[in-house]
C-alpha cells in the first residue's frame, strides 16, 4: 500500500483517474498519484491483456503508459499531475484494434 | 547555422560538473535534461525535497543541493523539460521540449544517459506491485510517496540504503532478502585489502547493513529461486535458502541487483561499445578523457560504466577540460595539468569498484530467466521459451531475433530486455557477449506524436549569452 509521507494540505489540485475523482499535490508524477490512490494498474499488456504497473518510475520500462486527457501513450512516471486531468488505464491490445477495425 | 560551443545531455553529477567546468573555461553551454529539476537520478529533487525531513536520506544525497545550486548558478543555460530522442554526430540534437519539436547544433557534445536499474527476470515480475529499488527510491524523492510492508530483494548497496532510508522515516518493511551469495563474500575477500583506500565507502556500507539489522528487519541471506506469488497482482515473494523454501507476504515487491548504463542514446548514435565482464553489462568505448571515436562526442558518468556519483562528477570534469581542449580555450598541457587530480581520484577509486563489482555480482540466475513461460521483453511479452524457439528457428543474433519474434521492438526499445537478449544468446551459442552483439538502435528515442512533430522549431545559439 502506497501513502504520501506530506501531511500538509497545501498545493492540492483534484484530477480523475478512471472515472474516481483523487486528490494529488501540485508537482507529483501522475503515477504517484495513482499509486496513493491504488489505482495501480496503468495498462493491460498488448497481447495477453495482463494488468500492467510502473516497474521503474524513471521512464525506462514503459510499463506505466496511460491514457491521459485522451492521449494515449503517456508515461504516467514522466508526467505531472494537473486540475481536471482525466488519467485512465491504458487498454490498448490486440483484441481492441481488432474491434476498432484497424 | 550558429552552433553552441558544448551541449550535455543528462543533468546528473556529471552532466552538472561538467557544465561547471566547462563555463569556468569560457565556453558557452546548454544542458538538456528531461526532469524539471536538475539532478539525476541520484539527486533527484535533492535541492527542492518534498519531505519533511530530507537529512534521512543521508548526507550524499544532501551534498547533491549543493552541486545542483552551483549548477544553477554557473552560467549555463539549462533546458529543463528537455528530452532529447535524435543526437546526430554531424553535432545535431533533436529534442522534445514542452510539446514541441526543437533542434539545437553544437561543436562539442557531451552524452551523460547515466544508469538504470538492471531488469531482474524472476516468475511474476510483470504483476503489477513488482517494481525495482530505484522505482521505491524516486518515489521518495520526487515525492514523498513510500510503500508500507514492502519485501526488498535483491543484492547490492542501493537496496540497502533505500531499506535504511525507509526505517529512518518510520515505514515498515516487511523483509529484506538477500540474494548475495556465500561464495561472492570468499571471492571479494582478497580484493579487500586494496579497496580499503576507500575505507570511508566500506564503512558506509557496513553501518547501512548495522542500521538495518538493529532495526530488527526480518533478513534472509543467501537467497536463491526468487518466484513473486500472485495472480493478478503482487501477494509476495518465495525463495529459498539451502534448499529449504520460505515465503514472505507483501504486496509491494522491490527488486535490485545493481545498475547499468543507460545505452540507447549512445546505441542510437552508432558509437562502438564492449562488454563489461566485471559489471556485466555493455559499456561505450571511450579513452580516459570519455571521448568517443568521434572526436567531439563524450560520453562521461555511469552511462560509460558505472563509476556512482562521486566518480560521475570526476568524469564529468575531466571530459569538461578535453573538450575545452578541443575549443582551443586550454592547451594540451593545461588540459592535463587541470585534469590531474580528477584523474588520479578515478583510478584510485578502481580497487574500490573492483571489490563491490565482484562482491556484488549479479548471477546468472538472477540475470537471465529460469522457466519457460517467464517473460523477456516486457513491451512484446515475449517468454523465454518463445526466444529459445526463435533461436532454433536460426535467429542467432539480437538483431535477428528482434525480426522473428519481436522481442526488443516494443515502446521501450530493448532496454528491459536487451541485456538478457546477449546473456541468453550468449549462453546458447557458447560465446562471449561481444560476439553476440546487441540490438540495432536508431532515433527517436521515445515515443512522438506527428502533432509535435509538426511543430519544429531551432534553438539559436545566442539563447545561450
Amino acid at each position: 500500500m502506497f501513502r504520501s509521507l506530506q501531511s500538509d494540505d497545501h498545493n492540492l489540485i483534484t484530477l480523475s483517474v478512471n472515472g474516481r475523482s483523487v486528490k494529488a499535490r501540485k508537482g507529483q508524477s501522475v503515477w504517484s498519484a495513482m499509486a496513493v490512490a491504488s489505482e495501480v494498474v496503468t495498462r493491460k499488456a498488448a497481447l495477453s491483456g495482463n494488468a500492467r504497473s510502473a516497474y521503474c518510475a524513471m521512464g525506462v520500462c514503459f510499463e506505466c503508459m496511460v491514457e491521459i486527457d485522451g492521449l494515449a501513450n503517456q508515461q504516467a512516471c514522466l508526467s505531472r499531475v494537473a486540475e481536471g486531468m482525466n488519467v485512465s488505464t491504458q487498454v490498448i491490445t490486440e483484441d481492441t484494434e481488432a474491434d476498432a477495425g484497424l | 547555422m550558429q552552433a553552441f560551443d558544448c551541449a550535455i545531455v543528462g543533468a546528473g553529477p556529471a552532466g552538472m560538473s561538467a557544465a561547471l567546468a566547462l563555463t569556468q573555461g569560457g565556453a558557452d553551454v546548454i544542458v538538456l535534461d528531461r526532469a524539471d529539476r536538475a539532478g539525476g537520478q541520484i539527486y533527484r529533487s535533492a535541492s527542492s525535497s518534498p519531505l519533511p525531513d530530507a537529512a534521512s536520506l543521508g548526507p550524499d544525497y544532501a551534498a547533491g543541493a549543493d552541486l545542483i545550486t552551483r549548477f544553477e548558478r554557473s552560467g549555463a543555460k539549462h533546458l529543463a523539460g528537455a528530452d532529447a530522442w535524435h543526437i546526430g554526430d554531424d553535432g545535431r540534437i533533436l529534442f522534445s521540449y514542452q510539446g514541441d519539436t526543437r533542434e539545437l547544433h553544437c561543436r562539442e557534445m557531451l552524452l551523460c544517459p547515466g544508469a538504470m536499474e538492471r531488469p531482474m527476470p524472476i516468475p511474476g515480475w510483470t504483476l503489477p506491485g513488482v517494481m525495482t529499488a530505484g522505482a521505491a527510491q524516486v518515489m521518495l524523492k520526487s515525492d514523498a510517496v513510500v510503500a508500507d510492508g514492502a519485501v526488498f530483494a535483491g543484492s547490492g548497496p542501493l537496496l540497502y540504503l533505500i531499506v535504511a532510508q525507509y526505517l529512518r522515516l518510520g515505514v515498515r518493511v516487511a523483509a529484506l532478502v538477500d540474494t548475495t551469495p556465500r561464495r561472492h563474500y570468499l571471492d571479494a575477500a582478497p580484493l579487500l585489502p586494496r579497496a580499503w583506500r576507500q575505507v570511508g565507502q566500506l564503512r558506509k556500507g557496513l553501518s547501512l547493513l548495522r542500521e538495518i539489522r538493529a532495526a530488527g528487519v526480518d533478513t534472509y541471506r543467501y537467497a536463491e529461486n526468487l518466484e513473486v506469488i500472485g495472480e493478478e497482482t503482487a501477494k509476495g515473494l518465495r525463495f529459498s535458502i539451502s534448499g529449504q523454501p520460505h515465503e514472505v507476504s507483501a504486496d509491494t515487491v522491490f527488486l535490485h541487483h545493481g545498475v547499468q548504463p543507460n545505452l540507447n542514446m549512445t546505441r542510437a548514435m552508432g558509437l562502438a561499445h564492449h562488454w563489461n565482464n566485471a559489471q556485466m553489462c555493455w559499456q561505450v568505448t571511450v579513452d580516459e578523457f570519455g571521448q568517443s571515436a568521434i572526436s567531439h562526442v563524450s560520453v562521461a558518468g555511469d552511462g560509460a560504466g558505472i563509476v556512482g556519483a562521486d566518480g560521475a562528477c570526476a568524469a564529468g570534469r575531466v571530459v569538461a577540460q578535453n573538450m575545452l581542449y578541443h575549443l582551443g580555450r586550454v592547451s594540451r598541457t593545461g588540459r592535463d595539468r587541470n585534469s590531474h587530480a580528477d584523474l588520479y581520484y578515478l583510478s584510485s577509486m578502481k580497487p574500490f569498484r573492483r571489490f563491490i563489482d565482484c562482491l556484488y555480482r549479479p548471477t546468472e540466475a538472477l540475470r537471465l530467466p529460469r522457466d519457460t513461460e517467464t517473460l523477456v521483453c516486457r513491451c512484446e511479452e515475449q517468454s523465454l521459451g518463445d526466444l529459445r524457439a526463435g533461436f532454433e528457428q536460426g535467429a542467432r543474433d539480437p538483431n535477428a531475433l528482434k525480426s522473428l519474434t519481436r522481442c526488443g521492438m516494443g515502446p521501450c526499445q530493448g532496454r528491459q530486455c536487451g541485456h538478457v537478449v546477449t546473456g541468453l544468446l550468449a549462453q546458447w551459442r557458447k560465446e562471449s557477449p561481444d560476439a553476440v552483439g546487441y540490438y540495432r538502435l536508431r532515433s527517436p528515442q521515445r515515443l512522438l506524436t506527428v502533432d509535435e512533430l509538426g511543430r519544429y522549431n531551432t534553438i539559436p545559439a545566442e539563447a545561450a549569452k
